[in-house]
């Protein structure tokens, strides 16, 4: 008797546990994944739009009112991004970037994180030589002379160069120059 | 309890899951520190973002730098606190902020660039107006008005959001960005 009374209340209770445990894995998941899901896609279109580019790069007119890819464009900066898979190998980066204003090249894993960036006052008028390997590579990695090995946390890497616009057409004629240079490989 | 209604209560579980989720990094302003009306997220960009820092930074400002190279302050509100329409004008005042560089940019409700017939999209440091003493002093409002044009135009009835981005800040400001004298955004007049 005792034992038939105490069933459904035993069976309502555990599936009460149950179902919020499910409620919370689902809000945990959701935020999780948001960030990958969305990098994923960026990543995607960067890589098929940038395959037709020379040195893998895809290179967007500066941001206006129509540049509707990716929210809060800054429109006083020119862009150029590669998406890199390490997976199998590593990836060349190269860049010679003369120009008098503020530029930086960020590396971005695929949950989004920014792991490393480097801006013209760190490097210089030294060229830009990066080989940028997975964490966990399987493969073989040969240091070069002059050539700095990045260590990126997954196998897919968002490049994203930045160079300040200025408002005049040589110095934006110049910061174009300076973009064409930056390969990808 | 039948198996079909228990697959339903289940599925709404889910539900209920994915929704406050998406009301949490939608509905809840972001986490950070304020100066004046403007916020900061100091995770913004960094591996140390938390997850819904992160899930955050993804929806609204994707590709974030962290604040040794970029700090992003998030403006929604006036002085009066009233959430920043697009229809109305606004006047942006204060010290020049303490960067190598910085820019201010108003954004839609969608977080795009408003359409404007002089294609401005930002005020920056090379082309904000300046008072006398040396301060930024510019107005923010919609193109087709009364008397002179904004310095920054707007366009539609939807809510307004602006960006001040301070690029390489002073090593003060890195370690306290809560410590910026930020712009002003004192209302013009009436808004329709």
């Amino acid at each position: 008797m005792n034992t038939a009374l105490r069933t459904p209340r035993t069976s309502l209770g555990a599936h009460g546990i149950g179902l919020l445990l499910v409620a919370v894995a689902a809000h945990a998941l959701t935020v999780w994944a948001l960030p990958r899901l969305i990098m994923a896609e960026v990543l995607r279109v960067t890589q098929n739009e940038g395959r037709a580019s020379p040195g893998g790069v895809l290179r967007p007119p500066p941001a206006d009112h129509t540049a509707r890819r990716i929210v809060m464009p800054s429109p006083d900066l020119l862009y150029a991004t590669c998406s890199l898979d390490v997976s199998q190998r590593p990836a060349q980066i190269s860049a010679n970037i003369d120009y008098p204003r503020y530029w930086s090249i960020a590396l971005y894993a695929d949950n989004s994180d920014n792991f490393v960036v480097r801006n013209d006052r760190d490097q210089g008028a030294r060229a830009l030589r990066w080989l940028i390997v997975a964490r966990h590579a399987k493969y073989p990695v040969t240091p070069t002379e002059n050539v700095e090995v990045i260590e990126a946390p997954g196998t897919r890497v968002l490049l994203l160069l930045r160079m300040l616009l200025p408002e005049d057409a040589a110095g934006r004629e110049a910061a174009e120059v300076a973009r064409q240079t930056l390969r990808c490989d | 309890m039948t198996r079909g209604r228990l697959a339903a209560l289940y599925v709404l579980a889910i539900l209920v899951g994915l929704g406050s989720a998406w009301l949490w990094l939608t509905q809840v302003g972001p986490s950070g520190v304020d100066a004046g009306v403007w916020r900061v997220n100091l995770l913004a960009g960094s591996p140390s973002a938390d997850a819904y820092t992160r899930a955050r930074v993804a929806l609204g400002a994707l590709l974030a730098l962290d604040r040794r190279e970029t700090l992003y302050y998030i403006a929604r509100t006036d002085e009066r606190g009233e959430p920043l329409r697009a229809q109305c004008r606004y006047r942006l005042s204060g010290p020049v902020p303490a960067a190598r560089w910085w820019s201010i940019t108003a954004y839609d409700d969608e977080f795009f660039l408003f359409e404007n017939s002089v294609r401005r999209y930002s005020v920056n440091v090379d082309t904000a107006p300046r008072d006398a003493t040396g301060h930024m002093s510019f107005e923010i409002g919609p193109e087709v008005t009364a008397g002179p044009p904004p310095d920054l135009p707007t366009r539609g009835d939807g809510t307004l959001l602006l960006t001040l981005r301070l690029y390489n800040p002073a090593l003060t400001l890195q370690r306290d960005p809560a410590g910026l004298i930020a712009p002003r955004i004192d209302l013009v007049g009436n808004c329709p």
